[in-house]
């Protein structure tokens, strides 16, 4: 129990810490999302605490992703405007967006002959962690490997994404918008807010159709991927 | 500090929209996870006015803007997998890196046709 409690603390602690230097350095590199856990992998190993026992604390935190994921009805609720307005653009681009990930990250799993646990953790890579980890395990994947491709997945979006905006000249804001949301889920918000609020908001919101519209193909695809 | 207060509160709220959630996808044997249930019931009661947005805004903003937080333990997991990463790490970005860009690449030209198309129609 004393060592659970220690452990919320740590992670805590040493998030707050990821979070000053990712502020400080602004370097896309030192994401408090990569630095938090190798300084808490680091403090564990050091301490010689069993991941076991880490994980009896660190599963508290992990269940806050749920409230979170309820969370995201918010910015739904508040784009819904620009949902109606772009409706069918929306869709089609994000039903598309949506199967070439899944299809995409299994052909090309495939092509570098990964076993299929590996390849179904690295099919719902595209979107929000929570989701991603809730439909790896539907599949058959490993939600922590999922975890981490999704981290990766959001590092190499946010790199790429503007470098195809340019290269393929993205003009409208909603497009470019919807494509740093559907590639890199919140990093590529995160990105598309340095472009503009509009771009931002389409963002946001393609986040959260990803996610829908991957939870509803990664089953019907899955079957197809491991023929 | 009624701000924290406030905070956790609406968190609670949100948590209790989540076990809801949960609850029906356990009962009706639904394929969908409970949180995302959770997010459509709340937002229909935004939706329909029945939840003002005021009661769980903050909550919501502050779970997301800390999402990162949440993921450290399962970043934390990588440990257990040292060995696949140190084996399979080339493969995993390359399949990571190529993906992503097929994705933003069709996304991308696709949602900009149809916009354009759409300025032309009307």
């Amino acid at each position: 129990m004393l060592v659970s409690f220690l452990c919320i603390i740590m992670t805590i602690v040493s998030y707050i810490i990821a979070k000053f230097i990712y502020k400080k350095s602004k370097l896309f590199i030192l994401s408090p999302l990569i630095v938090a856990p190798v300084l808490l992998s680091s403090c564990i190993i050091l301490l010689g605490v069993d991941y076991t026992d880490y994980d009896k604390g660190g599963r508290w935190l992990t269940n806050m992703l749920q409230p979170a994921v309820v969370g995201f009805a918010v910015p739904l609720y508040k784009y819904r405007a620009v949902l109606k307005k772009h409706m069918r653009v929306i869709l089609v681009s994000m039903t598309s967006g949506a199967i070439v990930a899944l299809a995409s990250s299994g052909i090309y799993a495939h092509l570098v002959h990964l076993k299929n646990d590996y390849l179904l953790s690295l099919l719902p890579r595209s979107v929000t962690t929570p989701i991603a980890m809730v439909i790896s395990a539907d599949i058959g994947g490993v939600p922590t490997m999922t975890a981490i491709f999704v981290i990766v997945t959001g590092i190499c979006g946010l790199i790429l994404g503007p470098i195809i905006i340019r290269f393929f000249h993205i003009r409208e804001k909603l497009a470019k918008g919807l494509l740093l949301g559907m590639g890199a889920h919140g990093a590529g918000t995160s990105k598309a807010l340095e472009f503009g609020t509009e771009e931002g908001a389409a963002a946001s919101l393609a986040m959260v159709v990803a996610a829908l519209l991957t939870l509803i193909f990664a089953p019907i695809i899955t079957p197809f991927i491991l023929l | 500090m009624i701000k924290v207060f406030k905070i956790v509160i609406q968190v609670a709220v949100l948590y209790f929209f989540a076990i809801i959630g949960n609850l029906l996808s356990l009962l009706l044997h639904l394929p969908i996870s409970g949180s995302i249930i959770g997010m459509f019931i709340v937002f229909a009661l935004l939706y329909f006015k029945i939840l003002p947005i005021s009661k769980i805004e903050m909550g919501a903003s502050f779970l997301l803007a800390e999402m990162l937080l949440f993921f450290v333990p399962s970043a934390v997991g990588i440990l257990q997998y040292k060995e696949a990463i140190f084996n399979y790490g080339t493969q995993f970005l390359l399949v990571i890196c190529l993906s992503t860009i097929t994705v933003m690449i069709v996304t991308g030209i696709v949602a900009e046709r149809f916009s354009r198309q759409k300025e032309r129609y009307r």
